[in-house]
C-alpha cells in the first residue's frame, strides 16, 4: 500500500496538485496576479504530461469561463483560476455556468477590487459574486485548500452546481507549507470519474439554453435555488468520505476552534480565522473565554449548523475582510444576523471591518480588537 | 512557534532564503512556513519574508511583527530592520564583514558576502549572499549541519547543489556571537 506525501508547496502549488490529482480534462486560463501561479503550474503539469489536460490559453477571463462552460458541457471535468477584476470580468459568464447547470470548479484566489489598484487580499471580490448560483466554500491553509478542491469536484458532479474555491492571495498562494499528498489510488476511489448525465455531443447534434417562457423558466431557476441549499448535506458526506479516504478533516460546512463554553465568538473566512485561533488562545490566558466560528461554506450560508454550534448567550464579533456598502459594517455579520432572527434571540452579534487591501491581520492585532469589541 | 524575519534589498535571494529555512524545518522533523511579503518587486528595494518553525501545525498566515530573530541581508538595513519589530530579548543576524553588537539583543555576524565571493558564487546582482547565510542561521538555530546540507541538495540536486555545500558550510562554522 502506497503512503502519503509531504512536501514543501505554496497554496497556488496546492491548488494545482489537487487539479492533477483531480484528472481535470481541460482548464483554460488567463493570468491575473495573485493567481498567475497556479495558471503557470498547470501550463507546465500539462506541457510535462504530467497531467493529461487540454490547456487552453484564451485573451481575458470572459474567454477563460465560456471556454470552461463549453467544455463542461461537452462532458470534461474542468478547472480555471482567477482573481478580483478577473473574476468581476467573468461575471456574466458565472451565471451561464450554474443556470446551464455545468460543475465546474473554480479557485479565486482573493485580492481586493479596482478601483484604486491594489494586488493584495480582502473578500470583496467573492463576496460580489454572491447573487451568481455558484457554491463558495473558502479556505484557511495551503492543505484546506487542496483537500477543498477534490471535495467540490464531488459535490459539482453530483448537484450539477459550479463551485467556486477561494483562498486569500499571498497569505496562503505565495505562502510556503508542508502539504501532504495522499496516494493517487485513494483520491481515485474518492471521486470517480465525471460522468454527466447528459452532454453535447458533434456527432448526436442538440442545442443548449435555448429562450424559454416564463413557465418554464421560473421552475428552472427555482430548482437552482434548491438545490444550492440542498448542497449542504453532499458538502458534509464529502468531507466525512474524504476524511475517510485521506484521514484529513478541514471541518465540513463550519470549522471551530475552542467554541463548546465560548462567551466570545470570533466569526470569519479565509486565513484570518487560521490566525484567529491563536488570538483565541491569547484572550483564553487573558481570562476570556473565547472561540472560534469559522463557515468553512459561505455559499449556501450554512445557518443550521451555525445556530446548533453557537454557545447560549454568545457576543459574536464577526470581523468582515469586506464592505457591505450601504450598511455600516461587512457582508458576513449582515448573512449572520439574517439567520439568527428569531431563532437565536440570546445571542449579540457585533462587527469590524478589517484587513483590506492586504493589511496585516496578526494574532495580536485580533485579539485587541475583540477586546475593544466586548466594550462597545 | 519560532519566528524569523528577514530583511533585504531585492536581488539578495531574501524570498530563496525563506524557502530554504522552511525546507530545513521540515528536514528537521518540524512544521516550517515561509511567508515573503510581495510588494511591486524590483532590485535594490527593501524587501522582507517570514519564516515559522514548530512542532504543531502553524496557523498564522501574517507576518511576524514582533520576531524572535531577525536577519538582516545587508549592514545599511539594520536600524530599519530593528524598527519593523523584534522581541524584547530577541536575536539578530546580520550580514557585515566586522562586528556590529545591537544593544540588548544576542548579535551574531557573519561575512556573508566575502564567503561567496571566495566561493565564486554569483549571479547577474553579485555575490549570492544567500547561501552562506542560510549556513549561519541553520548554525545560529541549532538546526544540525546535515540537515543544512540535505536541504541544499534536494533543493539543487547534483553539481548545483554541491557547489553551495562549501560556503553554506563556511558560514555555519564562522558565524560567531558577538555579544552576549
Amino acid at each position: 500500500m502506497k503512503t502519503a506525501q509531504v512536501i514543501m508547496a505554496t497554496g497556488a502549488n496546492a491548488a494545482a496538485q489537487a487539479v492533477k490529482y483531480a484528472r481535470v480534462d481541460v482548464v483554460p486560463g488567463y493570468p491575473i496576479t495573485p493567481q498567475t501561479s497556479i495558471m503557470e503550474y498547470m501550463a507546465s503539469m500539462v506541457e510535462n504530461d504530467e497531467l493529461n489536460a487540454r490547456f487552453i490559453p484564451v485573451e481575458g477571463e470572459h474567454s477563460a469561463m465560456a471556454a470552461a462552460v463549453a467544455a463542461s458541457a461537452a462532458g470534461a471535468r474542468v478547472f480555471t483560476a482567477t482573481s478580483s477584476n478577473g473574476l468581476l470580468y467573468m461575471h456574466e459568464v458565472l451565471h451561464m455556468a450554474s443556470g446551464g447547470r455545468l460543475p465546474v470548479v473554480m479557485c479565486n484566489v482573493n485580492r481586493g477590487i479596482f478601483a484604486p489598484w491594489t494586488l493584495w487580499s480582502d473578500h470583496q471580490d467573492s463576496m460580489a459574486q454572491r447573487d451568481t448560483g455558484w457554491i463558495q466554500y473558502h479556505c484557511s491553509s495551503n492543505q484546506e485548500v487542496f483537500n477543498t478542491i477534490l471535495q467540490a469536484y464531488r459535490v459539482a458532479e453530483q448537484i450539477n452546481i459550479p463551485i467556486m474555491v477561494n483562498f486569500d492571495g499571498f497569505a496562503i498562494s505565495h505562502c510556503l507549507m508542508p502539504l501532504t499528498l495522499p496516494p493517487q489510488e485513494d483520491i481515485d476511489q474518492f471521486l470517480p470519474p465525471h460522468k454527466p448525465e447528459w452532454r453535447l455531443d458533434p456527432a448526436n447534434p442538440s442545442s443548449f439554453s435555448n429562450v424559454t417562457m416564463a413557465a418554464e423558466y421560473a421552475p428552472f431557476r427555482q430548482m437552482l435555488s434548491d438545490d444550492i441549499i440542498a448542497s449542504i448535506p453532499l458538502v458534509k458526506q464529502a468531507a466525512q468520505e474524504y476524511k475517510e479516504a485521506t484521514g484529513m478533516w478541514d471541518g465540513d460546512t463550519i470549522d471551530t476552534y475552542r467554541l463548546e463554553d465560548a462567551e466570545v465568538v470570533a466569526f470569519a473566512i479565509n486565513s484570518m480565522a487560521a490566525e484567529l485561533k491563536l488570538s483565541v488562545d491569547i484572550l483564553r490566558e487573558q481570562g476570556i473565554k473565547a472561540g472560534l466560528l469559522r463557515p468553512r461554506l459561505y455559499l449556501p450560508f450554512p445557518a443550521e449548523d451555525i445556530i446548533a454550534a453557537l454557545p447560549q448567550n454568545a457576543q459574536v464579533m464577526v470581523l468582515d475582510r469586506n464592505y457591505n456598502f450601504g450598511h455600516p459594517g461587512g457582508i458576513l455579520a449582515s448573512e449572520l444576523k439574517s439567520v439568527l432572527f428569531g431563532r437565536r434571540n440570546d445571542i449579540t452579534v457585533k462587527n469590524r471591518v478589517m484587513g483590506i487591501g492586504g493589511i496585516d491581520l496578526t494574532r495580536r492585532f485580533m485579539a485587541a480588537e475583540i477586546r475593544a469589541m466586548m466594550d462597545e | 512557534m519560532l519566528e524569523l524575519r528577514i530583511n533585504g534589498f531585492g536581488g539578495q535571494g531574501s524570498v530563496t532564503l525563506a524557502h530554504l529555512l522552511a525546507q530545513a524545518a521540515l528536514e528537521n522533523g518540524e512544521q516550517g512556513q515561509a511567508l515573503p511579503f510581495f510588494g511591486v518587486e524590483r532590485r535594490g528595494a527593501p524587501v522582507r519574508a517570514a519564516v515559522r518553525m514548530s512542532p504543531t501545525t502553524i496557523h498564522a498566515h501574517s507576518q511576524c511583527e514582533l520576531p524572535d530573530y531577525v536577519v538582516v541581508m545587508s549592514e545599511k538595513l539594520t536600524q530599519a530592520a530593528l524598527g519593523e519589530g523584534i522581541i524584547e530579548t530577541g536575536t539578530v543576524i546580520i550580514n557585515a564583514p566586522q562586528a556590529v553588537p545591537i544593544e540588548n539583543h544576542p548579535t551574531w555576524q557573519v561575512d556573508a558576502e566575502a564567503i561567496a565571493r571566495q566561493a565564486g558564487l554569483f549571479n547577474a546582482d553579485g555575490p549570492l549572499i544567500n547561501i552562506p547565510l542560510f549556513g549561519a542561521v541553520c548554525r545560529v538555530l541549532n538546526i544540525p549541519r546535515n540537515i543544512m546540507e540535505q536541504t541544499i541538495m534536494n533543493k539543487w540536486p547534483g553539481k548545483n547543489g554541491e557547489r553551495n555545500l562549501g560556503p553554506a558550510g563556511e558560514a555555519y562554522n564562522t558565524v560567531k556571537q558577538v555579544n552576549a
